[in-house]
Protein backbone atom coordinates (compact mmCIF):
# COMPACT_ATOMS: atom_id res chain seq x y z
CA UNK A 1 0.00 0.00 0.00
CA UNK A 2 1.01 3.43 -1.02
CA UNK A 3 0.65 6.37 1.20
CA UNK A 4 2.01 10.19 1.02
CA UNK A 5 3.00 11.59 4.14
CA UNK A 6 4.35 14.80 4.30
CA UNK A 7 5.35 15.19 0.50
CA UNK A 8 7.13 11.63 0.67
CA UNK A 9 6.07 8.28 -0.73
CA UNK A 10 6.07 5.09 1.78
CA UNK A 11 4.65 1.50 0.49
CA UNK A 12 3.71 -0.24 3.93
CA UNK A 13 2.65 -3.95 3.88
CA UNK A 14 0.04 -3.60 6.73
CA UNK A 15 -3.40 -4.86 7.15
CA UNK A 16 -6.01 -2.38 5.25
CA UNK A 17 -7.69 -1.71 8.81
CA UNK A 18 -4.83 -0.89 10.66
CA UNK A 19 -5.53 2.62 12.33
CA UNK A 20 -3.31 5.32 10.59
CA UNK A 21 -1.62 6.64 13.73
CA UNK A 22 -0.08 2.56 13.71
CA UNK A 23 1.16 2.75 10.54
CA UNK A 24 2.44 6.50 11.63
CA UNK A 25 4.04 5.81 14.46
CA UNK A 26 5.03 1.95 14.27
CA UNK A 27 5.39 1.54 10.33
CA UNK A 28 7.36 4.72 9.40
CA UNK A 29 8.59 5.66 12.80
CA UNK A 30 6.12 9.16 12.54
CA UNK A 31 5.98 9.79 15.93
CA UNK A 32 4.54 13.32 16.33
CA UNK A 33 1.00 12.24 16.20
CA UNK A 34 0.48 10.48 19.53
CA UNK A 35 -1.77 7.83 21.25
CA UNK A 36 -4.05 9.10 23.60
CA UNK A 37 -7.89 7.58 23.69
CA UNK A 38 -7.89 5.60 20.74
CA UNK A 39 -11.67 6.45 20.20
CA UNK A 40 -11.50 10.31 18.82
CA UNK A 41 -12.38 11.57 22.12
CA UNK A 42 -9.43 13.44 22.97
CA UNK A 43 -7.80 14.62 19.51
CA UNK A 44 -3.48 13.75 20.76
CA UNK A 45 -3.44 11.86 17.44
CA UNK A 46 -4.64 14.72 14.80
CA UNK A 47 -3.28 14.54 11.19
CA UNK A 48 -4.36 16.28 8.03
CA UNK A 49 -5.80 14.67 5.28
CA UNK A 50 -5.57 17.00 2.06
CA UNK A 51 -5.47 19.88 4.95
CA UNK A 52 -8.45 18.41 6.72
CA UNK A 53 -7.93 17.11 10.73
CA UNK A 54 -8.82 13.91 11.12
CA UNK A 55 -8.51 11.80 13.85
CA UNK A 56 -5.91 8.86 13.11
CA UNK A 57 -6.58 6.89 15.42
CA UNK A 58 -9.79 5.71 13.62
CA UNK A 59 -8.79 6.33 10.27
CA UNK A 60 -7.92 2.82 8.84
CA UNK A 61 -5.17 3.02 6.56
CA UNK A 62 -7.07 1.37 3.75
CA UNK A 63 -9.65 4.55 3.72
CA UNK A 64 -7.31 7.06 3.50
CA UNK A 65 -7.83 9.25 0.57
CA UNK A 66 -5.31 11.77 0.04
CA UNK A 67 -2.15 13.44 1.22
CA UNK A 68 -1.49 12.80 4.73
CA UNK A 69 0.60 15.81 6.86
CA UNK A 70 1.77 15.34 10.47
CA UNK A 71 3.57 17.76 13.02
CA UNK A 72 6.66 16.98 11.24
CA UNK A 73 5.19 18.39 8.05
CA UNK A 74 3.49 21.33 8.59
CA UNK A 75 6.75 23.20 9.29
CA UNK A 76 10.31 22.71 9.68
CA UNK A 77 12.48 24.60 12.51
CA UNK A 78 13.37 26.87 9.79
CA UNK A 79 10.18 27.92 8.50
CA UNK A 80 8.00 27.16 11.16
CA UNK A 81 4.24 27.45 10.15
CA UNK A 82 2.30 30.14 12.21
CA UNK A 83 0.89 28.32 14.33
CA UNK A 84 4.13 26.54 15.31
CA UNK A 85 5.73 30.12 16.20
CA UNK A 86 3.02 30.98 17.89
CA UNK A 87 3.13 28.45 20.50
CA UNK A 88 6.53 28.78 21.03
CA UNK A 89 5.95 32.75 21.58
CA UNK A 90 3.46 31.80 23.70
CA UNK A 91 4.91 29.12 25.48
CA UNK A 92 1.94 26.81 25.45
CA UNK A 93 3.14 23.60 26.00
CA UNK A 94 3.60 21.76 29.09
CA UNK A 95 3.89 17.85 29.06
CA UNK A 96 3.36 19.07 24.84
CA UNK A 97 1.80 15.18 24.88
CA UNK A 98 -1.27 16.77 23.36
CA UNK A 99 0.20 19.70 21.55
CA UNK A 100 1.12 17.80 18.09
CA UNK A 101 -2.81 17.09 18.28
CA UNK A 102 -3.73 20.69 19.50
CA UNK A 103 -0.97 22.64 16.86
CA UNK A 104 -2.98 20.17 13.53
CA UNK A 105 -6.31 20.96 14.92
CA UNK A 106 -5.49 24.66 14.99
CA UNK A 107 -4.07 24.96 11.80
CA UNK A 108 -6.51 23.16 9.86
CA UNK A 109 -9.58 25.45 11.27
CA UNK A 110 -7.06 28.49 10.74
CA UNK A 111 -6.92 27.59 7.15
CA UNK A 112 -10.73 28.03 7.07
CA UNK A 113 -11.46 30.74 8.80
CA UNK A 114 -8.24 32.98 9.81
CA UNK A 115 -10.21 35.62 11.76
CA UNK A 116 -11.85 33.77 14.40
CA UNK A 117 -13.64 34.83 17.60
CA UNK A 118 -12.67 33.92 21.61
CA UNK A 119 -15.78 31.54 20.66
CA UNK A 120 -15.15 30.26 17.64
CA UNK A 121 -11.64 29.11 19.24
CA UNK A 122 -13.38 27.57 21.58
CA UNK A 123 -15.61 25.73 19.29
CA UNK A 124 -12.62 24.51 17.61
CA UNK A 125 -10.32 23.59 20.22
CA UNK A 126 -12.94 21.98 22.82
CA UNK A 127 -12.25 18.42 20.90
CA UNK A 128 -8.50 18.61 21.62
CA UNK A 129 -8.09 17.54 25.36
CA UNK A 130 -4.85 19.31 27.48
CA UNK A 131 -4.89 17.44 30.70
CA UNK A 132 -2.03 20.41 32.31
CA UNK A 133 -4.56 22.73 31.54
CA UNK A 134 -3.00 24.91 28.68
CA UNK A 135 -6.14 26.15 27.43
CA UNK A 136 -5.71 29.83 28.03
CA UNK A 137 -2.55 29.48 26.16
CA UNK A 138 -3.66 27.81 23.17
CA UNK A 139 -6.68 30.19 22.37
CA UNK A 140 -4.07 33.25 22.75
CA UNK A 141 -1.39 31.53 20.47
CA UNK A 142 -4.23 30.52 18.32
CA UNK A 143 -5.45 34.14 18.13
CA UNK A 144 -1.49 35.18 17.39
CA UNK A 145 -1.26 32.32 14.42
CA UNK A 146 -4.54 34.04 12.83
CA UNK A 147 -2.87 37.44 13.08
CA UNK A 148 0.24 36.34 11.79
CA UNK A 149 -1.59 34.50 9.28
CA UNK A 150 -3.88 37.47 8.18
CA UNK A 151 -0.33 39.80 7.87
CA UNK A 152 1.48 36.92 5.68
CA UNK B 1 -52.64 0.17 -8.35
CA UNK B 2 -49.37 -1.65 -7.56
CA UNK B 3 -46.45 0.65 -8.86
CA UNK B 4 -43.23 -0.66 -7.65
CA UNK B 5 -41.34 2.86 -6.88
CA UNK B 6 -37.80 1.99 -6.40
CA UNK B 7 -35.35 -0.69 -5.87
CA UNK B 8 -34.13 -0.75 -2.05
CA UNK B 9 -31.04 -1.22 -0.62
CA UNK B 10 -32.25 -3.13 2.12
CA UNK B 11 -30.48 -2.80 5.95
CA UNK B 12 -29.61 -6.37 7.74
CA UNK B 13 -30.24 -4.89 10.99
CA UNK B 14 -28.47 -8.40 12.61
CA UNK B 15 -25.77 -7.79 10.74
CA UNK B 16 -23.22 -6.32 13.42
CA UNK B 17 -20.76 -5.41 10.91
CA UNK B 18 -22.49 -4.51 7.96
CA UNK B 19 -23.39 -0.87 7.30
CA UNK B 20 -25.72 -2.19 4.59
CA UNK B 21 -25.51 -5.12 1.91
CA UNK B 22 -25.97 -5.06 -1.79
CA UNK B 23 -29.43 -6.76 -1.68
CA UNK B 24 -31.85 -5.23 -3.47
CA UNK B 25 -35.45 -5.70 -2.88
CA UNK B 26 -38.63 -3.73 -4.11
CA UNK B 27 -41.33 -1.16 -2.09
CA UNK B 28 -44.77 -1.72 -3.36
CA UNK B 29 -46.72 1.47 -3.14
CA UNK B 30 -49.96 0.88 -1.52
CA UNK B 31 -52.93 1.77 -4.23
CA UNK B 32 -54.35 5.09 -3.70
CA UNK B 33 -57.96 4.78 -1.21
CA UNK B 34 -56.58 1.35 0.09
CA UNK B 35 -55.07 3.49 3.49
CA UNK B 36 -57.78 5.26 5.47
CA UNK B 37 -56.82 7.91 7.59
CA UNK B 38 -57.33 6.00 11.11
CA UNK B 39 -54.47 3.22 9.26
CA UNK B 40 -52.33 6.51 8.07
CA UNK B 41 -52.10 8.30 11.45
CA UNK B 42 -51.81 4.61 12.80
CA UNK B 43 -48.66 4.42 10.27
CA UNK B 44 -47.65 8.37 11.19
CA UNK B 45 -47.31 7.17 15.05
CA UNK B 46 -45.24 4.28 14.23
CA UNK B 47 -43.01 6.78 11.63
CA UNK B 48 -43.00 9.13 14.71
CA UNK B 49 -41.56 6.51 17.13
CA UNK B 50 -38.69 6.26 14.21
CA UNK B 51 -37.99 10.12 13.88
CA UNK B 52 -38.02 10.86 17.82
CA UNK B 53 -35.83 7.92 18.62
CA UNK B 54 -32.26 9.58 19.68
CA UNK B 55 -30.42 7.88 16.68
CA UNK B 56 -32.67 9.89 14.61
CA UNK B 57 -33.47 13.04 16.10
CA UNK B 58 -29.84 13.29 17.80
CA UNK B 59 -28.47 15.01 14.65
CA UNK B 60 -32.05 16.49 13.27
CA UNK B 61 -31.27 19.78 15.32
CA UNK B 62 -32.66 23.47 14.78
CA UNK B 63 -30.56 26.72 14.10
CA UNK B 64 -28.48 25.61 16.84
CA UNK B 65 -26.32 23.55 14.71
CA UNK B 66 -25.67 21.30 17.88
CA UNK B 67 -26.23 17.31 17.66
CA UNK B 68 -27.45 15.95 21.35
CA UNK B 69 -26.47 13.15 23.08
CA UNK B 70 -29.39 11.46 24.22
CA UNK B 71 -31.06 7.85 24.57
CA UNK B 72 -30.40 4.88 26.79
CA UNK B 73 -26.47 4.57 25.96
CA UNK B 74 -25.62 8.11 26.62
CA UNK B 75 -26.51 8.31 30.20
CA UNK B 76 -28.24 12.21 30.52
CA UNK B 77 -29.70 14.06 28.06
CA UNK B 78 -27.05 16.93 27.18
CA UNK B 79 -25.67 18.87 23.87
CA UNK B 80 -22.44 16.41 22.21
CA UNK B 81 -19.82 16.70 24.29
CA UNK B 82 -16.81 18.47 23.28
CA UNK B 83 -18.25 22.03 22.55
CA UNK B 84 -19.29 20.68 18.84
CA UNK B 85 -21.39 22.66 16.81
CA UNK B 86 -21.83 21.92 12.86
CA UNK B 87 -22.41 25.59 12.26
CA UNK B 88 -24.40 26.59 9.48
CA UNK B 89 -22.98 24.61 6.94
CA UNK B 90 -24.29 21.33 8.90
CA UNK B 91 -21.02 19.79 8.31
CA UNK B 92 -19.04 21.80 10.92
CA UNK B 93 -16.64 23.13 8.64
CA UNK B 94 -16.76 26.67 10.81
CA UNK B 95 -15.16 25.00 13.99
CA UNK B 96 -14.33 21.11 13.91
CA UNK B 97 -15.54 19.16 10.89
CA UNK B 98 -17.99 16.30 11.58
CA UNK B 99 -15.47 14.19 9.64
CA UNK B 100 -12.70 14.84 11.68
CA UNK B 101 -14.09 12.21 14.03
CA UNK B 102 -16.76 10.48 12.11
CA UNK B 103 -14.61 8.65 9.61
CA UNK B 104 -15.95 8.28 5.92
CA UNK B 105 -16.02 4.06 5.92
CA UNK B 106 -17.85 1.27 5.47
CA UNK B 107 -16.26 -0.63 7.89
CA UNK B 108 -18.97 -0.93 10.55
CA UNK B 109 -19.39 0.04 14.13
CA UNK B 110 -18.18 -1.98 16.58
CA UNK B 111 -16.60 0.30 19.22
CA UNK B 112 -18.53 2.09 22.09
CA UNK B 113 -17.86 5.31 22.81
CA UNK B 114 -16.04 5.91 19.19
CA UNK B 115 -17.47 8.43 16.84
CA UNK B 116 -20.32 6.94 14.72
CA UNK B 117 -19.19 6.00 10.95
CA UNK B 118 -20.72 5.54 7.53
CA UNK B 119 -19.55 5.42 3.94
CA UNK B 120 -20.71 9.22 3.71
CA UNK B 121 -19.77 12.63 4.79
CA UNK B 122 -21.27 12.90 8.40
CA UNK B 123 -23.55 15.67 9.08
CA UNK B 124 -26.70 17.29 10.45
CA UNK B 125 -30.00 17.08 9.54
CA UNK B 126 -31.25 20.64 7.39
CA UNK B 127 -32.12 22.75 10.65
CA UNK B 128 -35.46 22.85 9.04
CA UNK B 129 -35.83 19.57 10.01
CA UNK B 130 -35.67 20.14 13.79
CA UNK B 131 -36.86 17.30 15.56
CA UNK B 132 -34.76 17.41 18.81
CA UNK B 133 -37.80 17.04 21.41
CA UNK B 134 -40.53 18.30 19.03
CA UNK B 135 -43.71 16.70 19.30
CA UNK B 136 -45.70 14.03 16.95
CA UNK B 137 -48.19 16.94 15.57
CA UNK B 138 -45.22 19.53 14.90
CA UNK B 139 -42.85 16.89 13.27
CA UNK B 140 -45.96 15.50 11.06
CA UNK B 141 -46.85 19.22 9.70
CA UNK B 142 -42.92 19.83 8.85
CA UNK B 143 -42.52 16.70 7.09
CA UNK B 144 -46.01 17.51 4.80
CA UNK B 145 -44.78 20.97 4.19
CA UNK B 146 -42.74 21.43 1.03
CA UNK B 147 -41.58 24.43 1.97
CA UNK B 148 -40.05 22.79 5.09
CA UNK B 149 -38.69 19.01 3.92
CA UNK B 150 -36.94 20.02 1.06
CA UNK B 151 -39.63 20.37 -1.65
CA UNK B 152 -40.87 16.64 -1.50
CA UNK B 153 -43.78 14.58 -2.08
CA UNK B 154 -44.49 12.09 0.21
CA UNK B 155 -43.35 9.61 -2.33
CA UNK B 156 -39.85 11.30 -2.80
CA UNK B 157 -39.55 11.44 1.28
CA UNK B 158 -40.05 7.67 1.36
CA UNK B 159 -37.40 7.53 -1.76
CA UNK B 160 -34.99 9.98 0.11
CA UNK B 161 -34.74 7.37 2.99
CA UNK B 162 -33.61 4.60 0.34
CA UNK B 163 -29.98 7.12 -0.48
CA UNK B 164 -28.77 7.93 2.95
CA UNK B 165 -26.51 6.15 4.41
CA UNK B 166 -26.66 8.05 8.04
CA UNK B 167 -30.32 7.26 8.07
CA UNK B 168 -29.53 3.27 7.44
CA UNK B 169 -27.44 3.55 10.25
CA UNK B 170 -29.89 4.37 12.56
CA UNK B 171 -30.74 0.55 12.18
CA UNK B 172 -27.32 -0.86 12.68
CA UNK B 173 -25.45 1.90 14.52
CA UNK B 174 -23.36 -0.86 16.51
CA UNK B 175 -21.09 0.06 19.41
CA UNK B 176 -23.88 -0.87 21.93
CA UNK B 177 -26.20 1.88 20.93
CA UNK B 178 -29.88 1.29 20.78
CA UNK B 179 -31.07 1.25 17.24
CA UNK B 180 -34.19 2.78 15.84
CA UNK B 181 -37.45 0.95 16.38
CA UNK B 182 -38.80 -1.16 13.28
CA UNK B 183 -36.91 -1.63 10.25
CA UNK B 184 -36.35 0.77 7.50
CA UNK B 185 -38.11 -1.49 5.37
CA UNK B 186 -41.23 -0.77 7.59
CA UNK B 187 -40.52 2.56 7.91
CA UNK B 188 -40.40 2.89 4.36
CA UNK B 189 -44.02 1.41 4.04
CA UNK B 190 -45.28 3.07 7.05
CA UNK B 191 -44.52 6.49 5.33
CA UNK B 192 -46.00 5.35 2.05
CA UNK B 193 -49.10 4.12 4.27
CA UNK B 194 -49.19 7.45 5.56
CA UNK B 195 -49.05 9.05 2.49
CA UNK B 196 -51.50 7.53 0.56
CA UNK B 197 -53.80 8.34 3.24
CA UNK B 198 -53.38 11.88 2.69
CA UNK B 199 -50.30 12.88 5.11
CA UNK B 200 -52.85 13.24 8.30
CA UNK B 201 -51.50 14.79 11.32
CA UNK B 202 -52.32 14.44 14.97
CA UNK B 203 -54.23 17.12 16.46
CA UNK B 204 -53.09 18.38 19.58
Amino acid sequence: MRLNVNGNTHEVDVEEDMPLLWVLRDELGITGPKYGCGIAQCGACTVHVDGMAVRSCQLAVGDVDGEITTIEGLGTPDALHAVQAAWVEHQVAQCGYCQSGQIMAAAAFLDLNDDPSDEEIDRAMSANLCRCGTYPRIREAVKTAAANLRSA
Amino acid sequence: MKTKIFGLIVLLAATATAIAANETSEVTMPAEGSVSVEEGLEAWSRVYEVASHPRCSNCHTGESGIPMWSGPSYGKTRPHGMNISAGESRIGAEFVTCGTCHIKTDRGNTVPHAAPMVNMDWQLAPAEADWFGKSSREICEQLRDPERNGGRTWQELAEHLDHDLILHWAWNPGGGREPAPYSLLEHIDDVLAWGVAGMPCPQG
